[in-house]
């Protein structure tokens, strides 16, 4: 019988993400990861790189601890330390990428393969070994690397935490096991629920209502309602110039203010589907989106590892989106709304109690509530990724970003960052998601409502 | 805007509430934070920002957008006040 201390539930995001893994198997025959992709120049250090890596994960057992229910998969889903010992580390696999294709400002440029089917893969959360690397070494001796794991293991935030730590114990400036408070033993969590079970109840009710509410006007996704289909995920990765890249972040900080651009980019975003679905003949009532939202105590250093994250939902009327300013206005006005009254906490409150639920019950009702759908496109911003970061193992940090990972339906997720001051975007997609012509429409009409 | 128990809302005071919100509520500062000290570094970000807009509106019935907030007035709680004063005043 393991120790607690050998235990680590799993937070109720983390269980969230796990009742989508358990959709994605289900239904579309692959996992529910997430990626991150670092463009390296010349000089990438792959065997400092693989020390760094076996030292951290020999270090945090939770990278390859296995993800178990108690009482015969029927109870809270946890970390099982005791077993990563004896589980798969992670895989560090080098490959030869010939010519490296030329950066094209503001054009979408698609990921190396070997990428792609990385995020395609079937990985089994219940026997550990939650990580993949992927280096792609090219002839001018620059380099993209790519780690893949569980999403339940880290979170955007957690992610790019996660990089600097093997930067830095690459560079020998940080032990493997120099980890946040969030990360120790007995930490509390980031956000404290009310003691009472009533309060906490009544929270997780009111997040609810919310939930069912979204159904009340039809939502349509680009993939359209879950078909059963195999996962056949692809990336495009945008990066804008220097000075487009000012001029949209300037644009989005006067409308939408400094610190919070997001509204403006999901504006754009919404804008950008509804243009595929109107070239169809399509026009649901209403967009649904969700924003994570980060947990983490401000103004310490955050928790690396698990997710902790909370969900803001937004929903507009279909006439909304034709004018951007109106569309921005609406946006601002919920996302005030849904803080004041409490929506981002009672969305931990939810996301707790449905630990203990089976993670197909999640997606059921999801899908239930918006008949098939569960929601428009999946949407995050997540401000300049690793700032100050300008080398990693050795080499010049070009670029690095997020691919989530999305299930077959929506079949579309967009994530904007900023990298060395230069916004860049990752739509990931369903293959069949978009029709001939449609992502060319999708990216013309993002583009030019960011640059105004 | 709207009077505080014996008297109005004035930039130091609003910077003061501003203060106030940030050390007991929203930031993990300790009680170093002061009118001067830099929000950013302090860790004000997308969520705490909302967060402090709404307390200051519960407090003063003034709600300040967001596009208002630059960097610039976001340097310093006193800055903030100085924002928060001159939109009240003008709305």
């Amino acid at each position: 019988m393991p120790s607690p201390a050998e235990r680590l539930p799993l937070t109720g995001a983390d269980a969230f993400l796990l009742a989508f893994d358990t959709l994605t198997r289900r239904e579309n025959r692959a996992s529910h990861l997430s990626q991150i992709v670092l463009r390296l120049g010349p000089g990438f250090d792959a065997e400092g790189f693989r020390r760094a890596l076996d030292d951290v994960v020999r270090a945090n057992l939770i990278c390859a601890a296995p993800i178990r229910r108690r009482r015969l998969g029927m109870g809270l889903p946890e970390y099982r330390l005791d077993l990563a010992r004896r589980a798969d580390g992670p895989r560090f696999h080098e490959h030869t990428g010939g010519e490296r294709p030329p950066r094209r400002w503001g054009e979408a440029a698609p990921l190396p393969a070997i990428f792609e089917e990385r995020i395609n893969t079937l990985q089994d959360a219940s026997r550990g070994g939650l990580f993949d690397v992927d280096a792609v070494r090219y002839a001018d001796g620059s380099t993209d690397l790519a780690l893949t794991w569980q999403h339940m293991l880290l979170d955007g935030f957690g992610s790019e935490r996660f990089v600097e730590l093997l930067a830095d114990v690459c560079a020998g400036k940080r032990a493997p096991d120099e980890l946040p408070a969030g990360d120790r033993p007995g930490a509390p969590p980031p956000l404290e629920l009310p003691q009472s079970q009533r309060e906490r109840g009544n929270m997780a009710m009111s997040w609810q209502r919310w939930m069912s509410e979204l159904g009340q006007k039809s939502v349509r996704s680009p993939a359209g309602p879950e078909r059963g289909v195999r996962q056949q995920l692809a990336v495009d990765r945008v990066q804008f110039a220097d000075e487009a890249s000012a001029a949209i972040v300037a644009r989005a900080n006067e409308r939408a203010g400094f610190l919070t651009p997001m509204i403006f980019y999901l504006a754009a975003a919404i804008r950008a589907h509804a243009a595929v679905l109107a070239q169809r003949g399509e026009r649901p009532e209403s967009f649904v989106v969700p924003l994570p939202v980060n947990l983490r105590p401000k103004g310490v250093e955050g928790a690396i590892f698990r997710t902790h994250v909370s969900l803001l939902w937004f929903q507009v009327d279909a006439e909304l989106v034709d004018d951007f300013e109106a569309l921005l206005a609406a946006l601002k006005e919920q996302r005030r709304l849904a803080i004041r009254s409490g929506m981002i906490e009672a969305g931990v409150a939810a996301m707790e109690y449905a630990r203990g639920a089976p993670s197909r019950l999640y997606g059921q009702m999801a899908r239930r509530n918006l008949k098939g759908e569960l929601c428009s496109f999946f949407f995050a911003y997540t401000g300049e990724f690793c700032p100050d970061r300008e080398s990693f193992c050795g080499a010049p940090f070009e670029d690095g970003f997020g691919v989530p990972s999305v299930p077959a339906s929506p079949g579309s997720a967009l994530v904007l960052a900023l990298r060395g001051g230069r916004l860049g975007y990752t739509h990931v997609r369903q293959r069949d998601a978009f029709r001939p012509g449609e992502l060319e429409l999708f990216q013309e009409k993002l583009h030019r409502d960011l640059s105004g | 805007m709207g009077s505080e128990g014996n008297g109005t809302w004035t930039q130091e005071r609003l910077a003061e509430l501003i203060c106030r919100i940030l050390r007991d509520d929203l930031l993990a500062c300790g009680d170093d934070l002061g009118p001067t000290s830099k929000l950013l570094d302090s860790g004000l970000d997308s969520l705490t920002v909302t967060q402090l807009m709404l307390a200051v509106e519960e407090e003063t019935g003034v709600w300040t957008d967001e596009s208002l907030l630059t960097p610039e007035n976001l340097e310093t709680a006193e800055t903030l006040a100085r924002c928060i004063h001159e939109h009240a005043q003008s709305g």
